[in-house]
């Protein structure tokens, strides 16, 4: 595979590619979401990236069901990637999510956790854990590492993926994310005036500034520009 | 009125650079103006704002760039109370307030809050505007402005750190100075956290139309000839 097709977007069935360079060298590439994110240098950024059809099942309210590219859309929508059920972080930065399941519904939002466990252990992590039976969003199995590979956040070696979260508006394109490592927690207040600012963003344009009201700004100093005003 | 003996021109906003820098723009000004602000000298806010703008005024500029200063007391208490706040036109909700005047009219500009930060610019081209050449305007726009029929009175709350919102302050005011059915005041809604709990404002520029309809982010003077023609 050549320059061009790294041009043309186009994409490998593989998941590592290898490009090679004006100078002779290869470069090791990762297909993900946004194309080939490359592992040395510079890397593609996933702002804008529609998401790709899927079909995976889910653990939701005691139920299983089908969620799908379609069930995502028409609202917004978070992808809560954690490393496996059954582990100590993850039941915290999930009821964590579900204190604020709530004001995300409210926002019109719809939360989807992943992991690349199957529907099955969500649900025996829901019999075992408090924390986790009173999760009302859908949990989502993803044991083929089809999303958690689209959102480029599968650890291949080790079939789990990194705490990534994903804000996606109505037309399932990602708005803001932020990806850690295994053991990083998450905040989902945080994430809620994240969606909340991508919304507004959406909603106003970006020409508006947040006003934090915090002490100081009062005396910021004044700063003249007027190029081209005058 | 406040004797202005009484009151320092050291202002740390306004350093010798920046007063440079000023003067190379109100150099311009062609005809005299006048500046009046209403303080409660008992806040340090106001205290604050009578150096800024006596410092201001001390700036040599191109024709007499005049100073009152009023207690709040001054405007309602005493005989000629009435008469003052008659006169002054302003809004004394939230202090300090500031207004420009020339040829003996209240412009409509007014000022709440020290104009610092990215406000200086929308401060320094409302003198401008007012008493110099002014930014250009198109002949068209200036009669569509001066068309307008419906008095508005519209509020800009900005912070001084937001670099989009002196662009929406100028605008306003700029259509202000041209009807004058149209008052525009900018407000530091950090100073007056009543106003921003009662309008909920998490963003600025916000934009409050005759106390009632609001409008987040800039705009242009052609979108606000409209919006002010269509308003309440």
């Amino acid at each position: 595979m050549g320059e061009h097709d790294w041009h043309s977007g186009q994409r490998c069935p593989g998941a590592v590619v290898l490009f090679l360079q004006s100078d002779g060298m290869f470069s090791v590439h990762f297909r993900a979401a946004a194309g080939y994110l490359r592992t040395g240098g510079y890397m593609m950024h996933l702002i804008g990236t529609e998401l790709e059809d899927f079909c995976v099942q889910a653990y939701h309210a005691g139920e299983f069901e089908e969620v799908t590219k379609e069930s995502v859309l028409g609202h917004w929508s978070v992808f809560f990637f954690y490393p496996a059920d059954f582990t100590f972080v993850c039941p915290t930065e999930l009821g964590d999510l579900a204190d604020f399941y709530e004001d995300f519904k409210a926002a019109g939002c719809e939360i989807y956790s992943v992991s690349e466990d199957t529907h099955f252990v969500h649900k025996a992590w829901a019999d075992a854990s408090d924390t986790i039976r009173r999760i009302s969003y859908p949990m989502l199995a993803d044991p083929a590492g089809k999303l958690a590979r689209f959102f480029g956040v599968l650890v291949e070696e080790e079939g789990q993926a990194l705490r990534g979260t994903f804000i996606l508006n109505p037309e399932g394109k990602i708005r803001a994310y932020e990806v850690h490592d295994m053991g990083i927690g998450r905040n989902a207040e945080e994430l809620l005036r994240k969606v909340q600012a991508a919304q507004y963003v959406e909603e106003h344009g970006d020409q508006v500034c947040p006003a934090r009201w915090k002490p100081g700004e009062d005396t910021l100093m004044p700063s003249l520009d007027l190029v081209g005003l005058l | 009125m406040i004797d202005l003996k009484e009151i320092s021109s050291e202002c740390s906003l306004l350093n010798d650079k920046l007063c440079q820098d000023i003067e190379g723009i109100i150099q311009k000004l062609q005809k005299p103006v006048t500046i009046k602000a209403v303080l409660d000298m008992e806040q340090e806010k106001s205290v604050e704002m009578a150096s800024f703008l006596k410092r201001f005024c001390e700036i040599p500029a191109g024709a007499p760039v005049n100073l009152e200063l009023y207690s709040v007391k001054e405007l309602s208490e005493g005989p000629d109370a009435g008469t003052l706040a008659g006169s002054l036109k302003l809004n004394t909700q939230y202090l300090p307030v500031t207004g420009l005047y020339a040829d003996g009219e209240f412009s409509g500009v007014s000022f709440h809050g020290i104009p610092g930060g990215k406000e200086i610019n929308a401060f320094i081209l409302a003198v401008y505007n007012l008493a110099g050449p002014g930014q250009e305007l198109s002949e068209g726009t200036k009669k569509r402005i001066q068309k307008l029929k419906r008095p508005v009175n519209v509020k800009i709350c900005v912070s001084l750190g937001c670099h989009h919102c002196s662009g929406l302050v100028t605008a306003c005011q700029r259509i202000a100075m041209l009807n004058p059915l149209i008052d525009a005041e900018m407000i530091d809604a950090n100073l007056y956290s009543d106003l921003v709990e009662q309008y909920q404002i998490s963003r600025v520029p916000f934009m409050i139309v005759n106390d009632k309809d609001t409008y987040t982010g800039p705009r242009s003077i052609e979108d606000l000839v409209v919006l002010f023609k269509n308003s309440r």
